[in-house]
């Protein structure tokens, strides 16, 4: 859940670079994101960020049943771009953003949006609207490219912020031995005795959800799994670029193109008229 | 349609020349003004028309500040590099990855000393330099891009 990132980290992203919310997503899936190659000041634009779910694809939830994934998305935006609000957005824009509730990260930073967990099956493409800031009004902005970071999860996590697996992992053993008994639980989980070679038995509780790759009697090491891996999710991450881009240069940029392509010619033609003289002279 | 000047083969000095691989000069279109004036202005135009499109609508992006004590998630080289990132990526051995990479430059150094065996020097005169210089280029590109994938598939690409 994105509220565990908000209450632990000031900024969801860490030193390195990794998204934080990949601390509790431990499978690894792609993301992807598109975002125009520049914008002009104070305009709305769409950043779409993808994330593909294997069709039909079932997970494990809290209660041990299978059911639908979810997906989440956070999008860390440049300094001064933000969420465009409700009456900027247009038609178009509305109707593809519908029932999304896009939320900031925390109230001081308003250019990092989160969203989720929304129903993954129809949100494998979700559309931020984005408003890109005005250089000439808010000052710490300037025209520039600026780097993008979003990072896309589908499905439960495998540890929860307390350092805890969820029943959506895989559980290993702690100890080497053998498994002299299995209990069924109630819940649905279950307890593992594994007595060790010096008669010590350890209990290992395993929570409803992932199914059993062992068998009573077996032998096993520590760290060897006892269930099997049931996550089927995962979070991604990925960078990209934008421009902030000014009309004012563009202009400026198409008027010394057309300098440059009349200066060409010019040069061209001047070059076909000595060649005139020169054929006329021979003396060169 | 362009002036050309043709080559006077009864000059005995050209021909003199001639024979010494030299005096192109002294034939063809003529460099001053033609080139040097007209068409050498063309050029730089065009070159710096080109660098400033891209100062504009492509402009270089400020990185984070680097800090030297946390390491990326994903550690790449400069592009230049990568070929050689991905020898010293899929060998196992560390001082046989550095010595393939040294290789690189020494093999380099000896191609002066050896290029002479053949005493051609259009291409399709010396089939085994172009194969050698095909083939090396075709191996840099590859491990190259090989370099940008996850270990597993960079040597095959995750072609087959």
């Amino acid at each position: 859940f994105p509220i565990y990132a908000q209450q632990a980290y000031q900024i969801p992203r860490e030193a390195t670079g990794r998204i934080v919310c990949a601390n509790c997503h431990l499978g690894k899936k792609p993301v992807e994101i598109e975002v125009p190659q520049a914008v002009l000041p104070n305009t709305v634009f769409e950043a779409v960020v993808k994330i593909p779910i294997d069709k039909g694809a079932q997970q494990i939830q809290a209660n041990g049943q299978k059911g639908p994934l979810n997906v989440g998305a956070v999008l860390m935006l440049p300094e001064g771009f933000k969420l465009a609000p409700a009456e900027r957005l247009s038609e178009e824009l509305k109707a593809k953003t519908a029932g999304l509730y896009f939320q900031p990260y925390s109230a001081d930073k308003e250019n990092i949006l989160v969203i989720g967990p929304i129903p993954g099956d129809k949100n494998q493409e979700i559309i931020f609207p984005i408003l890109s800031p005005n250089p000439e009004t808010n000052k710490n902005v300037k025209y520039l490219k600026y780097q993008l970071h979003v990072g896309g999860n589908r499905g439960r996590g495998q540890v929860s912020p307390t350092g805890e697996k969820t029943n959506n992992t895989i559980y290993n053993a702690s100890v080497n031995g053998r498994i002299s008994e299995i209990t069924k639980l109630e819940n649905g989980g279950y307890e593992i005795t594994i007595t060790t070679k010096n008669g010590e038995s350890k209990i290992e509780t395993i929570p409803a959800g992932p199914s059993l790759v062992v068998k009573k009697g077996q032998t096993i090491k520590a760290d060897q799994p006892l269930t099997i891996d049931p996550n089927v999710g995962g979070f991604g991450q990925m960078d990209t670029e934008i421009v902030l881009q000014s009309a004012g240069r563009v202009q400026g940029l198409i008027a010394f193109f057309i300098s440059v392509v009349l200066a060409q010619i010019f040069l061209v033609l001047k070059k076909k008229q000595f060649e005139k003289v020169q054929a006329a002279e021979m003396n060169f | 349609m362009s002036i050309l000047k043709k080559p006077d083969l009864n000059d005995p000095e050209l021909r003199a020349k001639l024979a010494k691989g030299m005096g192109h000069n002294y034939y063809g279109e003529p460099a001053w003004p033609n080139d040097l004036l007209y068409i050498f202005p063309v050029v730089i135009l065009g070159s710096i028309a080109c660098c400033g499109g891209l100062a504009v609508l492509d402009p270089a992006l400020i990185g984070e500040p680097a800090d030297p004590f946390s390491t990326p998630l994903e550690i790449l080289p400069e592009w230049y590099f990568f070929p050689v990132f991905q020898i010293l990526r899929v060998i196992p051995n560390k001082l046989l990855g550095v010595v393939l990479m040294a290789a690189v430059p020494a093999g380099l150094i000896a191609v002066p000393f050896i290029e002479n065996v053949n005493k051609f020097q259009n291409p399709f005169r010396r089939p085994v330099a172009s194969a050698v210089f095909l083939f090396g280029t075709f191996v840099a590109i590859w491990l190259g891009i090989g370099a940008t994938f996850p270990i597993d598939k960079s040597l095959t690409l995750g072609l087959f």
